[in-house]
């Protein structure tokens, strides 16, 4: 008799679990965008953003909307990341994003074909927005995946290197002459290295993968190359060699400055790559990659020498394309099921195109303006050394990073693979390449 | 088995006096004592059915579809399999660290705990004050001991490298280094070693003081007695320790992934996500595969792979713990 | 040590040597294995008191005392509101938990029934889960079916119905208390409820005690839950979650963070302090006999 208790149970669970399972199985299908963009209504905006400077400009940026939009207010959260965002895009429900902002441009490709992001060519075709005549090509190129714009550019970064103008007249280089070529800047690295025992007290550059900002994509931009896949979506990896060049050269440089093991210990001395104390700040290294934002923080950090800004330097033979640079930017988009979209949409618009709400932000956080119409304005506030960012922006041979269908996974495994080739742990380099442009090609077909 | 009926008092079903009414009485009283059962035992049946095998049923099936969470779940039947098996690169060195772990890190535990609870039970002055002390790193939260020793052992400005390089010993990288990050990990987890010392302070004091006079009458010396007369003893809870050590090492989820968050120094903004396992996939553990190929990469599907191997390993070595620790069942039945 | 001791004489002597030496090789480990487990400690504290330079450099102890760091870290946006999450699943998870738990323990040592074998084996084999095993469905759950995400229930709501590890405790102790209890308080017509509350829990309180320690303890530790149900939604970050995201999230060097983590060990430790027989009991409750 307590047998039937028993089965009773097993019974219920049993049923219990097909009921919860038809109920998973459905998935989300994406609501239609019905709302009333001109009732009153609360959105939720989540952005990546985390420094206190930044933080403010954004809520900056969203009171000037609010006072355009009386009737919609906004939510802002802030430091948010793309795990969380993802998370929460797949979760919906009443405590999720209906607007977000990413920074990590490679993940559009797998937020545009998961449809992780609302397609915003209704929105666009609506309001008659004419984008070749708003943003720039790259910008526009970036932000959409095969066809599918489910995101916006929000502001652009560049990067490019900055030096310890102080530290170079120190080490006997010409303060207005960085290194133009990678073989000048290993010359120009070493000469700004001061030793401290068995570290450092300053350090000419900080190579390692895993410094603040020094990883494969914006290395890799600064070699020729034609992609980091061909027409058939496979990973060139291996069959482009500037991307043995690229780690090849940083294996050099990392070994003529002290090998891994030093360097990496140096790095784990560093403070905070938002806080007060980056260690270019504090004059732990003498030069740094960095994108244009890093002058504000420069300025408002009060650095006690002179700083100089350049394009990165290219490789030795590609002379000629000197001032190019890796490009990307924050991202927008609409979180599907939100059921505020068209309310969503203004945000996103007033934020993307309206050109002062663009050089506004701009300015408040030294990134470069992502419209054409910014770009040109004369209220565009900035310091002479800004303007080299705007260059690499505008430089013809300026790449981007690819969108792919498994988002940024393929660059995390090639920084993978890079690490362990700057470890020395890699034999032979080419055969290495050839494997991990085969995992490449696997994570991608088995995402598809 | 046993009946279905409660213990004791059924003895007297007094009352009327033919068979049939004493057979329905007991019908009825047998009813209600199973009512009784299933209502006392309802909130973990419950829990059982909702929380364990929808779960687990729900597990298995994902493990056959693709599903990301935001389209509808197609079906791939064992390409997920194939893949975490032979295609993800993670996949073996996380169930070798995990080997790693039961072994390494489980017996050095143990073998310290038992050290330390030896240590405590022959320590006469303040010994109350000892064992706060040795107990306390164990009180500590998983999160802020974890934290504590990714700093302790920072390569650059960590006191421990200040001090051993002071002393002029090699300083290793720590959770930088992936040959030190397990170490590293076992370390902290010996430092936590609070637990085991009680339990084994407990089984030490608990031998009988008579064995000890008696082998030292036959005189044995000191090693002698530690093997045939405190080993054999305290053999059941050495086997407690051991088995419970590598359910825990199965599980090992916090610590390494917090220390190699914050090690890596890893912010998100640069375009890089960040992937568990810093330095070189050299804490990765199963219980963080399905984080990250869930919650990361939002492939469910492996994700529940990932899982179901994991249920494997725990199971198999629940059913060894229950099948050597059969008093731990058997009492009471 | 020895039966007889020789009072007198050179073997007195030596056996008081051999005992005084004993004496100093023990205290003298003792003495050093105390410093390792104390010694973090002290370093941790040591550094939380640094200026924010000072705490990228190798220096040991601080030039400055900065006890504003800990101001600090409470002024800190959300170091409140982890709190007080960590209080209310704590506190929340330890009541359910011992409320659902006592009867299915009860039940399981007292009441016999067919399947109680079995149900027992169950228990242990729950125990023993990973919650990594269950995650998947159970998050999709939660956030799609019932739209919880974001918050701390998903983690509260289950602990209404039993938790393994308590319900294995609580069973194991309950089989010491003896039968005969039991059976005369059936004798006298008490129904079992009755029995239970007024006849075992006050035999059990401190096996209850050990339980409801370790439950707050397991909810004020954990990190998982809180990682995947509450990290997108910083109100509902408890201490555990909160304290990794530290240093990240405001950008502060090893200095503030190391207030952080002494303000987040030091409750424990004092609670320990207050309730430290429940605690040993606790523990040698799971360990020592079947």
């Amino acid at each position: 008799m307590s047998a039937r208790p028993r089965r009773a149970v097993a019974a219920l669970a049993a049923t219990a679990s097909i009921a919860l399972f038809a109920g998973a199985c459905t998935g989300s299908a994406g609501t239609r965008a019905s709302d009333d963009p001109k009732a009153e209504t609360t959105i939720t905006f989540w952005h990546g953003w985390s420094a206190p400077a930044e933080v403010k400009a954004i809520e900056d940026n969203v009171a000037r909307f609010t006072k355009a939009h009386p009737n919609i207010k906004v939510k802002v959260v802030g430091n948010i990341n793309d795990d969380k965002l993802g998370q929460a895009l797949r979760a919906g429900g009443s405590n999720g994003p209906d607007v977000v902002a990413s920074f990590t441009t490679a993940n559009v490709g797998k937020f545009c074909h998961t449809g992780a992001l609302a397609d915003l060519k209704p929105f666009v075709e609506k309001d008659k927005l004419d984008l070749d005549k708003i943003f720039p090509k790259v910008l526009q190129d970036y932000t959409q995946f095969e066809g599918k714009r489910c995101t916006l550019p929000l502001l652009s970064d560049a990067y490019g290197l900055y030096y310890n103008k102080d530290a170079f007249r120190e080490a006997g280089l010409d303060p207005e002459a960085p290194p133009k070529t990678w073989s000048e800047f290993t010359k120009a690295a070493k000469a700004l290295t001061k030793a401290k025992g068995d570290s450092f007290e300053r350090l000419g550059f900080m190579p390692n993968y895993l410094g603040y900002e020094t990883v494969v994509s914006h290395y890799m931009s600064q070699w020729g190359h034609g992609g980091y896949f061909d027409k058939d979506g496979r990973s060139t990896a291996a069959s482009d060699p500037a991307f043995a060049e690229m780690m090849t050269y940083q294996k050099s440089l990392v070994d003529a400055l002290g090998g891994f093991q030093k360097l990496d210990k140096y790095r784990t001395t560093f403070g905070d790559e938002w806080g007060a104390k980056h260690p270019f700040q504090t004059g732990q290294v003498a030069m740094q990659l960095d994108g244009e934002w890093r002058l504000n923080f420069i300025k408002d950090a009060k650095v006690p020498f002179e700083v100089g800004v350049a394009p990165l330097p290219v490789a030795d033979d590609e002379v000629a394309e000197y001032g190019k640079g890796y490009l990307s930017g924050t991202i927008m988009g609409i979180a599907p099921q939100s059921e505020k979209q068209n309310a969503a949409w203004e945000l996103v618009k007033y934020m993307t195109t309206d050109t002062e709400a663009v050089v506004n932000f701009a300015n408040a956080i030294g990134n470069v303006p992502s419209t054409l119409d910014a770009l040109k304005s004369p209220d565009l506030k900035f310091d002479a050394r800004f303007k080299t960012f705007l260059d690499i922006a505008r430089h013809p041979k300026s790449t981007t990073s690819d969108g792919a269908v498994n988002g940024s996974a393929y660059q995390d495994t090639l920084q993978k693979f890079a690490q362990q080739y700057e470890k020395g742990q890699v034999s032979d380099l080419k055969k290495g390449l050839a494997d991990t442009a085969a995992q490449i090609d696997r994570d991608i077909a088995a995402a598809k | 088995m046993s009946t279905d009926t409660l213990p004791a008092t059924e003895a007297a079903p007094a009352a009327s006096g033919s068979t049939a009414a004493r057979r329905n009485t007991l019908r009825s009283r047998r009813r209600s004592n199973a009512l009784r059962t299933l209502a006392f035992m309802s909130p973990w049946l419950i829990g059982f059915g909702f929380f364990f095998v929808y779960p687990l049923v729900s597990t298995v099936y994902f493990s056959l579809m693709k599903y990301d969470g935001l389209n509808a779940p197609e079906w791939r039947g064992l390409d997920n399999w194939e893949y975490v098996f032979t295609s993800f690169p993670q996949f073996w060195p996380a169930l070798r660290n995990t080997l790693w772990l039961c072994v390494v890190m489980v017996s050095c535990r143990v073998v310290f705990g038992l050290g330390i609870g030896m240590l405590i039970t022959k320590i006469k002055t303040g010994a109350g004050i000892f064992r706060t002390l040795f107990y306390l790193p164990f009180l500590a939260p998983p999160v802020a001991s974890t934290l504590a020793f990714v700093f302790l052992l920072n390569p650059g400005t960590g006191p421990v490298n200040t001090l051993l390089e002071a002393i002029g010993l090699p300083a290793p990288a720590w959770f930088t280094d992936p040959a030190w990050a397990k170490p590293a990990l076992t370390l902290l987890a010996v430092w936590g070693i609070g637990d085991l010392m009680v339990i084994f302070m407990a089984a030490l004091l608990d031998v009988p003081k008579e064995q000890y006079e008696a082998a030292e009458l036959d005189g044995a010396n000191a090693r002698q007695r530690f093997r045939h007369i405190t080993l054999p003893n305290i053999s059941p809870i050495i086997l407690f320790a051991v088995v419970t050590g590598i359910i825990g090492a199965m599980q090992y989820y916090t610590q390494p992934i917090v220390a190699s968050k914050v090690a890596s120094g890893v912010m998100g903004g640069s375009g890089v996500t960040f992937v568990p396992g810093y330095p070189d996939d050299s804490t990765l553990t199963l219980p963080q595969l399905v984080y990250s190929l869930g919650f990361s990469q939002f492939n469910y599907g492996a994700a529940c792979v990932v899982a179901l191997v994991l249920f494997a390993f725990s199971m198999a070595f629940t059913a060894l713990l229950m099948r050597r620790r059969g008093g731990l069942i058997g009492s009471g039945d | 040590m020895t039966l007889t001791a020789p009072v007198t004489g050179t073997a007195a002597r030596r056996a008081r040597r051999t005992a005084l030496l004993h004496w100093i090789a023990v205290h003298s480990l003792g003495i050093a294995a105390a410093l390792f487990f104390v010694l973090p400690f002290v370093f941790v504290v040591l550094t939380s008191l640094m200026s924010d330079q000072q705490a990228l450099t190798r220096d040991l102890t601080p030039d400055s005392w900065h006890f504003g760091n800990y101001l600090k870290v409470f002024e800190t946006e959300g170091f409140l509101t982890w709190w007080k999450n960590s209080l209310l699943y704590a506190g929340l998870g330890t009541v359910l938990v011992v409320v659902s738990s006592l009867p299915v323990a009860y039940a399981l040592a007292k009441f016999r029934f067919r399947g109680r074998h079995l149900s027992l084996l169950l228990v242990i084999s729950m125990m023993m889960l990973p919650p990594q095993v269950v995650i998947i469905p159970m998050y999709l759950f939660w956030a799609q079916q019932m739209d919880l995400s974001g918050s701390l229930w998903p983690l509260i709501i289950p602990m209404a119905f039993g938790d393994a590890f308590a319900i294995f405790l609580l069973r194991q102790f309950l089989l010491t208390i003896p039968d005969e209890y039991v059976e005369a308080a059936r004798i006298d017509g008490c129904g079992e409820l009755r029995i239970l509350l007024r006849v075992v829990l006050p035999m059990a309180k401190p096996a209850v005690a050990a339980v409801a320690l370790f439950q707050f303890f397991y909810c004020w530790n954990d990190y998982f839950g809180p990682q995947i149900y509450a990290s997108e939604n910083p109100a509902a970050w408890t201490l555990s979650y909160g304290l990794e995201s530290f240093k990240g999230a405001h950008h502060t060097d090893w200095n503030l963070t190391m207030a952080a983590t002494v303000l987040v060990m030091a409750p424990v430790i004092l609670v320990f302090f207050f309730a430290q027989k429940a605690f040993v009991e606790g523990v040698t409750l799971t360990g020592v006999k079947g």
